[in-house]
């Protein structure tokens, strides 16, 4: 008898597991995969939308590594002040806390987009020089109020572009895993 | 040569016959059977067994090991790992996340001057690579030179003040953090009351002499200058010879006929990195070939490079030099001196050196032949901690008055570009101890030597600090001797404070910090100016920054015409400093010839008078190591895990023993052995090296360090406990010893012997006279089919050449490799199981009999082949063919099977067996972003530098140009000193590698493999008569088709 309880309990734990696994899997609380469509919260509500839409900055504006380094980079609070000392923070708290940053000299720590595993070496300007368009890969960013991961980032993603003739990229793998 | 000694003679007698050409070790020139049993396991450990014999539960612990990771990794899949990205609030102008920034710097390695540049990233310091700039050691460094910048990240470095709390009798200690303000007063107050001394290592940086100067001259200090890697002997011959205490400059480049009498130039004498340099300048084949004659005890790295060496006892040193004298001037009648009747008279006892000495007549007579035929091109050197024996002056005295007979003064010897910042000199020390004994000394500030560690104990420094009132030590660690002292004011790392450097008189060069001080540290030039400040003396700056800066504006600014340069502000001098890093104002000086120094021939009575004790039956003979040297920097991992050049262990020092007395003492490698000498014992375990003279044993210094840290700390025996004090100097050599045996064993972990290539055409070497008849001299080629489809390259095809004439051994290679491409180190337990991680290494061969072997040396990394047996073999296609012609590994890809290793015949694969680099903070700092850190389970090796290769065309095309010649250079290459080693492009036929690849002396390694290798050799050429590896007693060349170099038979 305690034998059938105990395994009519473990039946039920099984079963409310794998529910609970395919609720948090479709709300994307955990995903498997690559990411598609990652969109975190950041610390500071930046909308691509206003600036690099509406206002139409140019990406390299703040993205100052994407022409010369591997690392676009993630710009340093000193760029976004270039602008920002001279914008009103009235009724803006994200502006408050921006300043507030700056000021304290506290970096933001953003969350992370667009996450290659460290055995991967992807050079942005390499595609930059090229002529890649950002938006090839990162999508329509000048619509996106918050950024959201648009490739899959997939080795077959990687590789599809370097096979075709007119980019005469190389698709041997010291390419990119050194 | 084989026969120069009477007890030698019974030589081959004791090994079986038919012994191999070429030999790694005594095991396989034997044919031992242990050997064998290595040699075909091929690798020395199986997984399977780790920590025990009984493989059932071994493989269930693996098993389970495997079964955890695996279930990790899936783990990982499934949850996105939230990653943050943390931007600079300023970024610094210069700094672009994901590019390198380079800065030119110095360094100076106890009394040892380079020119560097440390290459950052995002602020750290993760490179350093010589100042290509600099006229000293150029782009080549030292390998200790290259493994300091892990120093910075050194958990185990002091983090802030502390001050001691000594009881009555200053035997224990608690130790409490402390204010910079309070220690600074305290200190202050002390040094005011006077009898204060400044205790300093080599002050090789002019402002730092500037303001040390103004230090002792505010408060009345005495300023002693002591070295751990004493030159002292050299000074003080220096001084009685020609009247100034100045170790000269030396143009090994100018000279034809070196003889080194214990004098470890290429090693650790003076500066080895710039002798190297030299040296191999005039080594190439395409002038007139230098000859490198070395009389010695031991087998040093100098002599491991011989083209004739001698074995001596320690007491013989000055029967060479004296004897030599003898020949060329009272038989030849060279030089001034020939008429000199005291001179004749002195030189008279040693008429008959050779029989002396037990040196054959003919091999005797080559050398004297060879000296007399290069007046003022030749080079007589000695010294070192190894030829300082009891009468190390006179033989300083009698090695500069043969130089000076031979006209070498003012040609490959040169006043003007000494060594003017070395001046450590024993006898002060010595001097010091005692005044602080007798009370005279009462306060004393200690910077830049830890002479508790390594100074002899018989001078019993440690006892003199408890009787000083106030000890002030200054170092990055409270080591053996800051435990003693009772404020500890901790400097940082170089690369984290201003500075400068005079690395040779006149060659001058900027310390630029590249780094915020990671902990609450400050320089020794801060320390002084707060110091001075507190106790209410002018100090002409603010900070050192300041200080350096007037000290150039005011004293090497209006210099500037002498380097060529015509700035008309500071300003732009000083961005031109910094920028390029040297301000040689020396050059055309340097280059001169003549203006050789008179000799004062009444030095010579200290020859004469000379009492040397040959008594002994055992000379024990203490000396350096190339990687740890005098045991500062010990607590780097990657110099403890550095093979030694000649032995090739790493993790420990040993006793070295000749073959035939340790089987005369019935001893065995790594048989622990009880040495007893002036009184102490200890004991260690035994190396046989062959090349050792008998009746000599040999123990290395820098080992066994109790206040260095984690990594060092119980690594080895100090044996300084074994040296004497005699009147004003330290004896380390020739001193009377005992061994006896006892019945422990403590294994030693060589790494020669792992990776063995099983006898075949691996290092060719000629003689001169060969050469010069047939460039290819003695290398058998092969006619090759292929039944492959051979590679195509339409674009770069990358190669590199190996010169074994140019290479010295000397290692650095080893550790730029490391530390370019994050190879972790694995510790003495896993070395010893042949775990040892080093993408290149060199490989060291004996030739001829165990007693007086030629040794030789080859870098072997990945061969990058064409037609790549480790390609073929894995199954996951983890290792691939690139199509620039490298063998590229995809660490991602791997599983781990480990079939490539066992394919690869030149044993190159290296295997992750656990993560290695899971390692503490702040260590993981010093990694390069560029290169992969790979992950247990991984098969890794040499990529070429790919990362260099892929950032160099980058570069190229970021700035719309072809890749150039030399626009990329491989970690090693660039370390390299001589320039031994060449990468570029092979399908660009202006390049130097494809030049050098197409001539005559180039070889594949195991070419009748036809694996088609992008790495070619060339044969090393001996200035010598005959080459031993011809004379190995079984065959002649090509006669069992694997030309001169195969190792014969023996495996068949």
């Amino acid at each position: 008898m305690a034998k059938k309880v105990f395994g009519a309990i473990f039946g039920i734990a099984v079963l409310g597991g794998i529910y609970l696994f395919f609720h948090l899997l479709t709300n994307n609380k955990i995903t498997i995969g690559y990411n598609k469509g990652y969109a975190p919260d950041q610390p500071i509500p930046y909308s691509h939308q206003l600036h690099a839409g509406q206002y139409k900055i140019d990406c390299k504006f703040c993205h100052v590594g994407a022409e010369v380094s591997r690392h676009a980079s993630v710009p340093s609070l000193n760029i976004c002040m270039n602008c920002h000392q001279n914008i009103s923070t009235v009724g803006k708290p994200a502006l408050v806390q921006l300043q507030k940053a700056y000021f304290d000299n506290k970096p933001v720590e953003w969350a992370k987009v667009h996450l290659l595993p460290d055995h991967v070496k992807f050079n942005h300007a390499a595609h930059v020089r090229k002529g890649k368009q950002c938006q090839e890969c990162h999508g329509a960013i000048e619509t996106m109020p918050v950024v959201s991961q648009h490739s899959s980032l997939s080795m077959g993603w990687c590789i599809n572009c370097h096979r075709q003739p007119e980019n005469n990229a190389s698709v041997s793998c010291g390419t990119c895993h050194y | 040569m084989d026969n120069q000694f009477d007890s030698n003679q019974q030589s081959d007698q004791s090994f079986t016959s038919q012994p191999p050409k070429f030999w790694l070790s005594l095991e396989q020139w034997r044919g031992d059977p242990e050997f064998q049993k290595l040699a075909e396991q091929e690798f020395l450990s199986s997984p399977l067994k780790e920590g025990d014999d009984d493989s059932g539960w071994a493989r269930r612990e693996f098993l389970k090991l495997m079964g955890a990771s695996l279930a990790l990794t899936s783990f990982g899949c499934v949850r996105r790992p939230a990653q943050k990205i943390i931007p600079y609030v300023n970024r610094p102008e210069e700094i672009v996340p994901g590019l390198p920034n380079y800065y030119a710097s110095s360094f100076v390695d106890g009394n040892i001057p380079y020119g560097i540049v440390v290459t950052t990233r995002e602020g750290r310091p993760i490179k350093i690579e010589g100042n290509p700039s600099h006229p000293g050691n150029g782009q080549g460094l030292s390998a200790r030179a290259l493994a300091h910048v892990l120093a910075v990240y050194d958990p185990d470095r002091a983090t802030q003040p502390q001050k001691k709390l000594f009881n009555e009798k200053k035997t224990n200690s608690e130790t409490v953090s402390y204010s910079w303000e309070k220690m600074d007063k305290e200190i202050a107050e002390q040094l005011k009351k006077g009898n204060a001394a400044l205790l300093t290592s080599s002050v090789l940086s002019p402002s730092l002499r500037a303001m040390i100067a103004s230090f002792c001259q505010a408060y009345g200090i005495e300023h002693v200058i002591w070295d751990g890697m004493s030159v002292s002997a050299n000074l003080a011959g220096q001084e009685k010879s020609y009247g100034k205490a100045e170790v000269p400059g030396y143009r090994f480049d100018r000279a034809r006929v070196i003889v080194s009498v214990e004098g470890d130039f290429l090693g650790t004498y003076i500066h080895p990195t710039e002798f190297q340099k030299q040296f191999a300048s005039g080594r190439k084949l395409d002038g007139e070939m230098n000859k490198l004659v070395v009389f010695e005890s031991l087998l040093s790295l100098t002599g491991a490079n011989a083209d004739t060496r001698f074995r001596i006892r320690p007491s013989q040193k000055l029967t060479v030099v004296m004897g030599l004298a003898h020949e060329l001037i009272v038989k030849k009648g060279m030089s001034r001196f020939a008429s000199d009747g005291a001179v004749k008279a002195i030189l008279e006892p040693y008429a008959n050196a050779a029989k002396d000495l037990g040196v054959s007549a003919t091999d005797w007579n080559d050398v004297v032949a060879a000296l007399a035929g290069a007046k003022g091109k030749s080079l007589i050197v000695s010294g070192g901690i190894s030829s300082m024996s009891s009468e190390a002056l006179a033989l300083q005295v009698a090695v500069n008055f043969l130089n000076s007979a031979l006209d070498n003064e003012g040609s490959t010897i040169v006043s003007r570009g000494s060594y003017n910042g070395m001046k450590g000199s024993d006898a002060s020390l010595i001097e010091l101890t005692q005044k602080i004994h007798e009370g005279r000394i009462k306060s004393l500030v200690i910077w830049g030597v830890n002479p508790v560690y390594s100074a002899p104990d018989a001078l019993r420094f440690s006892e003199a600090l408890k009787k000083a009132e106030m000890v002030v030590y200054t170092g990055d660690r409270s080591d053996e001797t800051g435990a003693f002292a009772g404020y500890l004011a901790p400097e940082g790392h170089s690369v984290e404070n201003w500075g400068d450097l005079e690395a040779t008189e006149g060659v001058f060069s900027i310390q630029q910090p590249t780094l915020r001080p990671l902990h609450n540290t400050r320089s020794f030039l801060d320390s002084m100016m707060a110091w001075m400040k507190v106790g209410g003396k002018a100090v002409s700056a603010e900070n050192s920054y300041e200080y350096v800066r007037n000290f150039w504006k005011q004293n090497l600014f209006p210099k500037q015409r002498e380097a060529g340069l015509s700035y008309l502000s500071f300003e732009d001098f000083w961005v031109y400093v910094l920028q390029n890093g040297v301000l040689d104002t020396a050059g055309n000086e340097r280059n001169a010839i003549g203006g050789g120094r008179s000799f004062n021939s009444s030095a010579l009575q200290l020859v004469k008078d000379a009492k040397i004790s040959n008594a002994a039956d055992l000379e024990l003979v203490l000396y350096p190591t190339v990687g740890l040297m005098d045991g500062s920097l010990a607590n780097v991992s990657w110099l403890q895990e550095f093979p030694d050049p000649v032995t090739k262990i790493c993790w420990d020092n040993y006793l070295v023993i000749s073959p035939l007395m340790a089987e005369k003492m019935k001893l065995r490698e790594g048989q622990v052995a009880k040495v007893k000498a002036s009184g102490n014992e200890i004991e260690l375990p035994v190396h046989i090296q062959p090349g050792v003279a008998e009746g000599v044993v040999g123990l290395a210094i820098g080992f066994g360090r109790t206040g260095a840290g984690k990594v060092a700390n119980g690594v080895g025996k100090r044996v300084l406990q074994l040296a004497k004090v005699e009147g004003n100097q330290f004896v380390f050599a020739g001193l009377p010893a005992e061994v006896t045996v006892t019945s422990n064993r403590i294994p030693l972990a060589n790494t020669q012997g792992h990776h063995s290539m099983e006898g075949r055409q691996i290092i060719v070497e000629a003689t001169l006279e060969q050469y010069k008849k047939r460039a290819d001299a003695n290398i058998h080629r092969h006619k090759m089919f292929s039944i492959w489809d051979e590679h195509k390259y339409t674009g770069h095809k990358w190669g590199m050449t190996v010169d074994l004439n140019l290479c010295n051994g000397c290692s650095a290679c080893v550790i730029a490799c490391q530390s370019e491409n994050n190879i972790p180190t694995v510790g003495k337990k896993y070395v010893l199981q042949g775990r040892e991680m080093h993408w290149i290494r060199i490989d060291r061969y004996y030739a001829g009999s165990p007693e007086a072997p030629d040794s030789l040396h080859q870098p072997v990394l990945c061969m990058h082949c064409d037609n790549a047996p480790c390609e073929t073999v894995c199954p996951v296609i983890a290792t691939m063919h690139s199509e620039e012609g490298t063998n590229d590994m995809i660490y991602n890809r791997c599983v781990g099977t480990r079939y490539c290793a066992n394919n690869c015949p030149y044993k190159v694969r290296r295997f992750n067996w656990f993560d290695y680099t899971d390692m503490r903070a702040p260590l993981h700092m010093a990694l390069n972003p560029e290169v992969t850190v790979r992950a247990r389970g991984v098969m890794e090796k040499c990529t070429f530098c790919k990362h260099k290769i892929v950032a160099g065309k980058e570069k190229a095309k970021q700035e719309a140009r072809p890749v150039k010649d030399g626009d990329i250079k491989t970690a090693c290459q660039q370390a390299c000193p001589t320039h031994a080693i060449v990468f570029g492009d092979l399908n660009d036929p202006q390049s130097e590698v494809a030049k050098l690849f197409k001539t005559q002396r180039a070889y594949d390694l195991l070419e009748e493999l036809n694996n088609k290798p992008a790495v070619r050799y060339m044969s090393k050429v001996r200035n010598a008569k005959a080459i031993k590896s011809e004379r190995g007693g079984h065959g002649t060349p090509g006669k069992d088709g694997h030309g001169a170099s195969a190792e014969g038979g023996h495996h068949s």
